[in-house]
């Protein structure tokens, strides 16, 4: 009966699809970032990210007002708190306010660069997408291999750290961010000088573990990057002293042998719009 | 031919849509999945085999997206068409709040069969709490997304779909 065919035949093509998908997510875990697949990807990166592009030059300002639209009530409060400090800020302000304007705009325009040292090339890039799950955090970047830009460079914003390179294609690049739950930064608490490993927790805080049992934290201090280097081995992947974020509480553990700390990362991921990527520290890539 | 190009833009623009402009505007912190809500359309409107193409090459499409192993997304989503193409035969209602029942209920339901398979593969670095909030929250952003989809999609499946005098 005609019927029974067409269900017997849905069965036969579902059948058929999930024996594809279930030999793609095998060959795909086993084989990693070489493969067939992993060039589909970079494949599907060269197609996409054009789009991507044309599409978040339109739309920015849009979702630029749904989501001031939402924030409305804490940007309001944000306005009031930063009126009072303007005021404080005018007052202080001496009457070489052009010499000074002048150094601000100098300065801004090399901060990033300044504050990682003269060895270190870097290139801009803007965003342009945001990941496509909601298990994983990255960002799409137009910058891509015709930029020199390699996985595993260190991805840098005014705010501080970003992340890090893991895809690229020719003229653009995938970043993990430093909140994915598959990234961990090698940091050091600012004032105390203690070192530890700092995971991301999604839309949590990051997560600090690592810390001895006697480490002294002070509220709000700041976390920055530790940026190892282990002659003949190695060094880390981001460079030293980025600021990662601060801390925002102390676990109570009951870990005799560390301390755990939740830090507050530096950066708006919700807003990232300008980057640098990290191309070589001292003249190494 | 033409069920081939719509199906081809509304998973190129549900890509883009979801990587773009959603990337700001979301729910709590979660995200929708506008590849889950094209797959349970389409299978609500064109039966379950259209419901499970939808669903793999969608969810193959989303996968060359992540960092994560290739092809999770197109086994949820080829199951989940399938499902709720299935289901659509046997429920005769005709409320106007059905789809977006079946489209909440589909996106909670996948999601988590989402989150069961990657944490098969050792994928999985969230908590079950956190998968249980994403499930939830996209579900529900799903759900408030689907008034406005639908509509479209039923107008473009009816203008795409051959005319037949006869219909099985």
């Amino acid at each position: 009966m005609a019927l029974r065919s067409r269900a017997r035949s849905t069965r036969l093509l579902v059948v058929t699809l999930v024996s594809i998908s279930l030999v793609t997510i095998t060959v795909d875990y086993r084989q990693g970032d070489e493969g067939p697949l992993a060039a589909a990807s970079e494949a599907a990166l060269v197609v996409l990210t054009p789009l991507q592009e044309a599409v978040s030059k339109v739309t920015r300002p849009i979702g630029n007002f749904f989501s001031t639209l939402i924030r409305l009530p804490s940007i309001r409060h944000e306005r009031d708190i930063l009126a009072e400090r303007v005021k404080v800020l005018e007052a202080e302000l001496s009457t070489t306010q052009a010499d000074a304007d002048r150094l601000a705009e100098l300065e801004a325009l090399f901060q990033l660069q300044s504050g990682l040292g003269p060895k270190v090339e870097t290139a801009a890039a803007q965003v342009i997408a945001s990941g496509v799950s909601n298990f994983e955090w990255t960002i799409t970047i137009d910058q891509g291999a015709n930029s020199g830009i390699a996985e595993d460079m260190a991805v840098i914003s005014s705010g501080g750290l970003v992340g890090h390179v893991t895809r690229t294609g020719p003229s653009s690049s995938v970043v993990q961010l430093i909140i994915d739950p598959d990234s961990f930064v090698a940091g050091r608490l600012e004032v105390s000088d203690q070192a530890g490993l700092l995971a991301g927790q999604g839309t949590d805080d990051l997560q600090m573990s690592q810390l001895p049992q006697d480490a002294e934290i002070l509220p709000d201090e700041r976390v920055v990057t530790a940026g190892y280097r282990i002659a003949g081995v190695g060094q880390s992947l981001y460079p030293p002293n980025v600021l990662i974020g601060t801390v925002s509480r102390v676990l109570d553990e009951d870990s005799a042998t560390e301390k755990f700390v939740t830090v507050r990362p530096a950066v708006d991921f919700s807003s990232l719009s300008l980057v640098l990527v990290v191309l070589s520290r001292d003249g190494q890539r | 031919m033409r069920r081939v190009l719509l199906l081809a833009a509304a998973i190129l623009s549900a890509l883009l849509l979801q990587t773009t402009i959603f990337a700001e505007i979301n729910l709590l912190g979660a995200k929708p999945e506008l590849m889950y809500l094209i797959t349970i359309a389409f299978a609500m409107l064109e039966g379950p085999a259209s419901g499970a193409i939808t669903g793999f090459v969608g969810g193959m499409a989303q996968d060359f997206l992540l960092d994560a192993p290739k092809g999770i997304t197109a086994l949820t989503l080829t199951l989940l068409g399938y499902a709720i193409g299935m289901a659509r035969q046997y429920i005769v209602s005709p409320s106007p709040v059905l789809p977006v029942v079946l489209v909440a209920l589909g996106t909670f339901a996948g999601v988590l069969f989402y989150g069961v398979v990657s944490f098969l593969l050792g994928q999985l670095d969230s908590t079950w709490l956190y998968l249980l909030r994403v499930a939830v929250l996209s579900a529900i952003y799903n759900a408030i997304l689907t008034p406005l989809v639908f509509p479209i999609m039923r107008r473009a499946a009816q203008g795409s779909r051959s005319r037949r005098v006869v219909r099985w």
